[in-house]
């Protein structure tokens, strides 16, 4: 091999990059450190860190995409021998055309004024101005169909608002794709994207590499996904590179302490094996709240006149007093607007939601508001949930004067109270929540929801906004309120790990139906329904996976919930498919042992008593 | 994600409302600096120089009649810097004491108007439905005639007195606030914050005017010193219209119209009035336009 | 057809709008004080005679039976006869009140369809002016937020937004006409007088369309879609003019839309000043002269020309940015 060849095998190489953000007075803080790493041809180099480790620093650099304050302070960045930093003009002339991007915001990637399709034809002709129109077009269509949107040709002259967020993402590849480039940076392309979607758009990434040569800088926060996705992992830490290997080798063998950490901290999906994660559940006790049959739907006023979006359909479960019953599913699977359901912000179009025996949905107003006493609500967002301009105090005692209970000075101490409580400084009582971080606020926000003492917690996504660390500080404080106070949660989310860790129940949502309904261990080791399967295979773990994406999850989109198939709603993804699930739909069945779930691959337990048999569980 | 992952250095907490930081934006801007100076001259003037100079902007002095202003044209004086009018009458008085009469019109209008926009706009943004079908189709009608139309018919036809003109100026420009409030209403109830007040248990009327108002009226209230210098053109239009003020007292407005029948042999009468009005005009502008651009810049980025 | 069924649907609001229109001026007009009757009748007219022409013309009725026959009357086409203008030319006032022979008055629709073509020639030349004047600076301050052209433009529409129309047209009259001679001013003699009236009426719209050209223009060049552009190896000038401006057009116009009272309300005092002969003197006059058929008229085509125009830019901004619904 001569060294020219071997020269030719870097296809990027980036020397001692350093960036700096300039500060007020000519300070400059550092970014990137002497960051140093090559790139072969066709090969995928993950890169991860958590935020503020410079990763996205490093893709835009590269990409020819800094701006102020930002800006490099040293280095090289060499693709295929030229350097970049020193000739702008080059650089100029790579973008989109020999170095692509994709970033991890596909909703406003494209100018929502025109198709996608002339916004693919015109970004080809803009970096290849020798390719005609029609070749342009032909091309477009051909990739689009390769990234597997489905009638490529018709969705050519949609606008980026009619695709969905999964298909947008699939689009803006073949945006990037569509001139051949030599390396494609993907900035977190993942992120923003539900675990199943994610899933078959790495898939999706890993052929095209075969099938067009193309090398990627793969850019993200997650260990899995990023051992998932590449042929070597690079991390990440406050701007420095600590170590870079296979994913294999990096999982047993990691190199460097933060790594280390950083695997050590990944909750696990499956390890501790199917016992011992449910003990308290009293089940000869009421239910606090029992759903029964509850559906609701939206009117949406859309081009084509109106039309219902069915969010809700047929919820059936019951949470039991000292449950951690837990609701997952996708964004679009109903469960917020379940959410609003449970707490009496609307009513029901049908069934009944019983809380401690009395009907929610059919309460009159003044009786729904002596209700909300002794149901309270933590919300997701713990910047838009708290009332921007209301002192700490003001914010905790306000429910008590809504309520009317006590006079200043016992709310006063109240207020105090539980502020100890959940482990907020007594010192920010008369402060404005502007300067409190993501954790605090969702620390207050329990706080104002438990100073009623109510006796059920609904939790909407309240953790999804933190980081690990934080996230498991408040399970803890959630663990210790609920020893103090015998409080009953439920947590409605989209994060398996979270829900495997603390629920006692769970129920799976799929297009507004509880698809199934099981214990923790139950649902985890044994899940009965294919979509559950489907979400564990997309789960991002380092943990030998239970199931693979390959095997249980297909293709498709999910339907349109204004436009929903007669039979069951995951028929157009499901691997199991009959001809019998595209033309009914099956209900809820038991599985004994307190599981069920809606699947006719589901044995009818009055008729066998065999445990289910799983292809992929062996 | 499509922001640079970089945290910021931890800056000391800003406990800073909205409408507070508003201000302290509006007020590092040149134009804002601008003017306020301007702006705070003219209103001393106005307040303190017809008393102080003991000119009665009502006192005719034939012989002084339809002198020019300083430096310009001849037989100027001192004694009357913008010159006199026909009848011999101060300029720079008259058109300090019109912008009394000016002042007063704008704003107190602009108030009445930001009330009634924001009243309706909050109770068809909250309610939503049927509530807001009816008060935006309300909104949309009163839109639809134009502002000065439904002005000049109604003083045209009754008598225009202060009290009058401020009524019927604020109840035909309150639409397009009603609008406004009602958009950012409906963004601001669909928040989390609100959500978690209705779990709580709080009434609507309470969210409505405990939460939502505080936080809502007073950046619209920024952006309406724009409107107290519309409603002084219009006040002036009017005038001009014969539809004002009524002479004696001097206004803008009718200071112009009469001077336009003498402005060919003294062109000032009807111009440096304007001269003046346009300075104030322009000093609240740029003050409403910095006001303006503070506001988005906060609600847009930060 | 969905855009059958959103012309419906806007039609079917803008009659209710007009109706409310009508009632509302309706109305103002007969609860507010001030009897047209005594002026079309003149000063020296009997009270008897005076009571018998407005029980004759059924001035007396009650509001609603009023309000009620002219309705009736706008749905035939018919928005009644003016009060005080004959048929054959220039108003008369109120001069001889023995003269109650109504048939001769003028049709309120011919009044309006006279010189209503002058107005829209007027107004479309203004807002060919403005837009002239305003999408160069204010787009050139959109894609500069902060530095020195977004300055300008800010100054340079605070300055403009505070010039009175009527002191301007009057300023401008006299040195473009009458010290300078280049362009007629007072009258209609030709389409050159419609030139300087529309210059003034430009002068006074274009501080919005900068203001809101700019503003647009900085938020969509913030955009995400933009930012990527460049990335993607789009050139300036294809993220400029293909994308940037595109996207800004709808919120102008919405602001077009919207500001379509704040238009006739300028023609109207520029008419005035420049004796146009168009809807605005019109207006004027008739509000002068206590009218009342002529206001109401006026009232409800100004607002069926403002649901319409409405209408069509709402069917402008669907066909530019396809998200909007109709």
């Amino acid at each position: 091999m001569s060294l020219d060849m071997v020269r030719n095998e870097v296809l990027l190489s980036v020397r001692d990059l350093s960036v700096a953000a300039e500060e007020g007075g000519g300070a400059l803080r550092p970014i990137l450190d002497r960051i140093s790493f090559d790139l072969a041809p066709r090969q995928i180099l993950s890169v991860i860190g958590e935020s503020g480790s410079g990763k996205t620093v490093l893709a835009r650099t590269i990409a020819n995409w800094l701006s102020a304050p930002l800006r490099v302070t040293g280095g090289e960045v060499l693709f295929r021998g030229r350097d970049l930093l020193a000739d702008p003009i080059h650089a100029r002339s790579l973008a989109g055309r020999e170095i692509a991007y994709v970033g991890g915001n596909p909703a406003g990637a494209l100018d929502p004024t025109m198709t996608v399709g002339a916004q693919l034809v015109e970004k080809l002709r803009a970096v290849r101005p020798e390719i005609t129109p029609a070749e342009a077009k032909d091309k477009a269509i051909r990739l689009l169909s390769a990234v597997r949107i489905p009638a490529a040709a018709r969705r050519f002259h949609e606008y980026p608002f009619q695709y969905s967020g999964g298909m947008m993402q699939r689009a803006m590849i073949v945006d990037a794709l569509i001139s051949d480039p030599a390396l494609l940076i993907a900035d977190n392309i993942t992120q923003p994207l539900d675990v199943t979607v994610a899933a078959q758009i790495l898939k999706l990434m890993r052929e095209l590499n075969a099938e067009f040569s193309t090398a990627i800088l793969f850019i993200c926060s997650s260990l899995p996904v990023a051992c998932d996705a590449s042929d070597e992992v690079m991390v990440l830490h406050q701007g420095r590179v600590v170590e870079r290997q296979a994913p294999a080798a990096l999982v047993t063998r990691p190199e460097h302490g933060y790594t280390r950490a950083l695997i050590a901290e990944l909750p696990t999906l499956w390890q501790g094996g199917p016992e011992g994660r449910d003990e308290r559940q009293r089940r000869d006790q009421r239910a606090i709240m029992s759903v029964n049959g509850v559906s609701k739907a939206y009117e949406t006023r859309g081009k084509s006149g109106k039309a219902l979006v069915q969010a809700v359909r047929d919820v059936t479960f019951d949470v039991f007093p000292g449950d951690n019953f837990g609701i997952v599913g996708e964004s679009g699977c109903g469960k917020s607007s379940l959410m609003r359901l449970l707490t009496g912000l609307e009513r029901p179009d049908g069934g009944t939601i019983l809380f401690e025996g009395e009907n929610v949905g059919a309460a009159s107003p003044a009786r729904l508001r002596e209700l909300r006493r002794k149901f309270q609500l933590v919300l997701q967002d713990p910047y838009g949930s708290l009332p921007p301009q209301s002192a700490i105090g003001a914010i905790l005692e306000e429910p008590l004067k809504i309520h009317r209970i006590g006079t200043p000075a016992e709310r006063r101490e109240r207020a105090r109270a539980v502020m100890s409580e959940v482990g907020l400084p007594a010192d920010i009582y008369e402060s404005l929540p502007t300067g409190l971080s993501a954790g605090q606020r969702q620390r207050l926000n329990v706080a104002r929801a438990m100073i009623l003492e109510p006796r059920l917690l609904i939790m909407d996504e309240t953790l999804s906004a933190l980081d690990q660390t934080e996230q498991g500080k408040l399970l803890d404080l959630f663990e210790r309120l609920q020893a103090q106070h015998g409080f009953t949660y439920i947590f409605i989310s989209h994060d398996m790990t979270m829900v495997r860790q603390v629920c006692s129940r769970i129920a799976v949502m799929y297009l507004g139906e509880t698809v199934e309904v099981a214990p923790n261990e139950r649902l985890f080791f044994e899940p009965g329904h294919p979509y559950t399967r489907a979400l564990l295979s997309a789960a991002p773990t380092l943990e030998p996976r239970r199931y693979r994406p390959e095997d249980c999850l297909l293709d498709g989109e999910p339907p349109s919930p204004i436009d929903l198939p007669p039979g069951c709603a995951f028929a157009s993804r499901c691997p199991s498919v009959t001809a019998r699930c595209r033309a009914e739909n099956p209900a809820l069945r038991t599985r004994g042992g307190q599981a069920l779930a809606a699947c006719f691959l589901v044995p009818d337990p009055s008729v066998t008593f065999d445990e289910p048999m799983e292809k992929s569980d062996v | 994600m499509s922001s640079i992952d970089i945290t910021p250095p931890r800056a000391a907490v800003r406990e800073k409302t909205v409408s507070a930081r508003i201000w302290q934006l509006a007020l590092s801007s040149v134009e804002f600096r601008i003017g306020l100076v301007v702006f705070t001259v003219l209103l001393l003037a106005t307040l303190f120089y017809p008393w102080l100079s003991g000119i009665d902007p009502l006192k005719m002095a034939i012989r002084e009649k339809l002198l020019p202003p300083l430096f310009l044209g001849e037989g100027w004086s001192w004694a009357h810097p913008l010159g006199t009018d026909q009848l011999g009458r101060d300029m720079l008085a008259r058109a300090l004491v019109g912008l009394r009469y000016s002042l007063l019109i704008g704003i107190s209008t602009t108030v009445l108007m930001v009330l009634i926009g924001a009243m309706v706009g909050l109770f068809a943004g909250y309610y939503g439905g049927r509530v807001d079908t009816v008060l935006m189709r309300l909104t949309d009608a009163q839109l639809s005639i134009p502002m000065i139309i439904l002005a000049i018919t109604i003083l045209g036809v009754s008598r225009p007195t202060i009290p009058a003109i401020i009524v019927v100026l604020g109840l035909a420009g309150w639409p397009v606030y009603a609008r406004v409030m009602r958009s950012t209403v409906m963004a601001e109830r669909k928040k989390e914050y609100v959500r978690g007040a209705m779990v709580l248990g709080a009434t609507d009327l309470r969210i409505m005017f405990s939460l939502i108002l505080p936080l809502v009226l007073p950046p619209m209230c920024f952006v309406a010193v724009l409107d107290i210098a519309r409603m002084m053109i219009f006040e002036s239009v009017l005038g001009f219209l014969g539809l004002g003020v009524q002479p004696p007292t001097p206004t803008f407005g009718n200071i112009i119209a009469d001077g336009r029948k003498y402005l060919m042999n003294a062109w000032w009468i009807a111009t440096m009035p304007g001269v003046f009005l346009v300075l104030t005009l322009t000093s609240i502008n740029l003050m409403g336009a910095a006001l303006e651009r503070a506001r988005n810049a906060i609600y847009g980025g930060a | 057809m969905p855009i059958l069924r959103f012309l419906v649907r806007r039609l079917f609001q803008g009659a209710i709008i007009v109706f409310l229109v009508s009632a509302l001026i309706f109305t103002l007009l007969r609860i507010v004080p001030g009897d047209p009757v005594r002026l079309m009748a003149g000063g020296m007219a009997p009270e008897a005679l005076i009571e018998q022409i407005a029980t004759e013309m059924g001035l007396r009725d009650p509001i609603y039976e009023q309000f009620g026959r002219y309705v009736g009357g706008v749905l035939q086409g018919d928005l009644g006869q003016s009060f005080v203008r004959p048929a054959n030319g220039a108003a008369v006032g109120g001069a001889s009140f023995d003269d109650s022979t109504r048939s001769e008055r003028a049709k309120v629709l011919d009044l309006i369809a006279q010189t209503a073509p002058k107005t829209i020639q007027l107004a479309l030349l203004a807002m060919v002016f403005a837009l002239i004047i305003a999408v160069p600076i204010g787009v050139w301050g959109g894609l500069n937020p902060g530095r020195l052209p977004d300055r300008l433009a800010l100054y340079l529409s605070s300055l403009l937004v505070s010039l009175p129309n009527f002191w301007l047209g009057i300023v401008l009259a006299l040195l473009l006409s009458v010290k300078l001679n280049l362009l007629p001013a007072i009258g209609y003699k030709g389409f050159a007088y419609t030139i300087l009236p529309a210059f003034v009426l430009a002068l006074e719209i274009a501080p919005f369309i900068i203001r809101n050209l700019s503003v647009s223009v900085a938020g969509v060049m913030g955009q995400n879609f933009i930012d990527i552009a460049r990335v993607r190896g789009l050139t300036r000038n294809q993220i400029v003019f293909r994308h940037a401006m595109k996207n800004s057009a709808v919120p102008l116009l919405n602001l077009l839309g919207v500001q379509f009272s704040m238009l006739l309300g300028g023609v109207l005092v520029i008419e005035f000043i420049f004796d146009y002969p168009g809807l605005g003197l019109l207006t004027i006059n008739a509000v002068m002269q206590r009218d009342f058929p002529l206001i109401q008229g006026i009232a409800v085509v100004t607002a069926a020309a403002f649901v319409l125009i409405n209408i069509v830019v709402d069917l402008l901004a669907t066909t530019i940015d396809p998200r909007l619904d109709y």
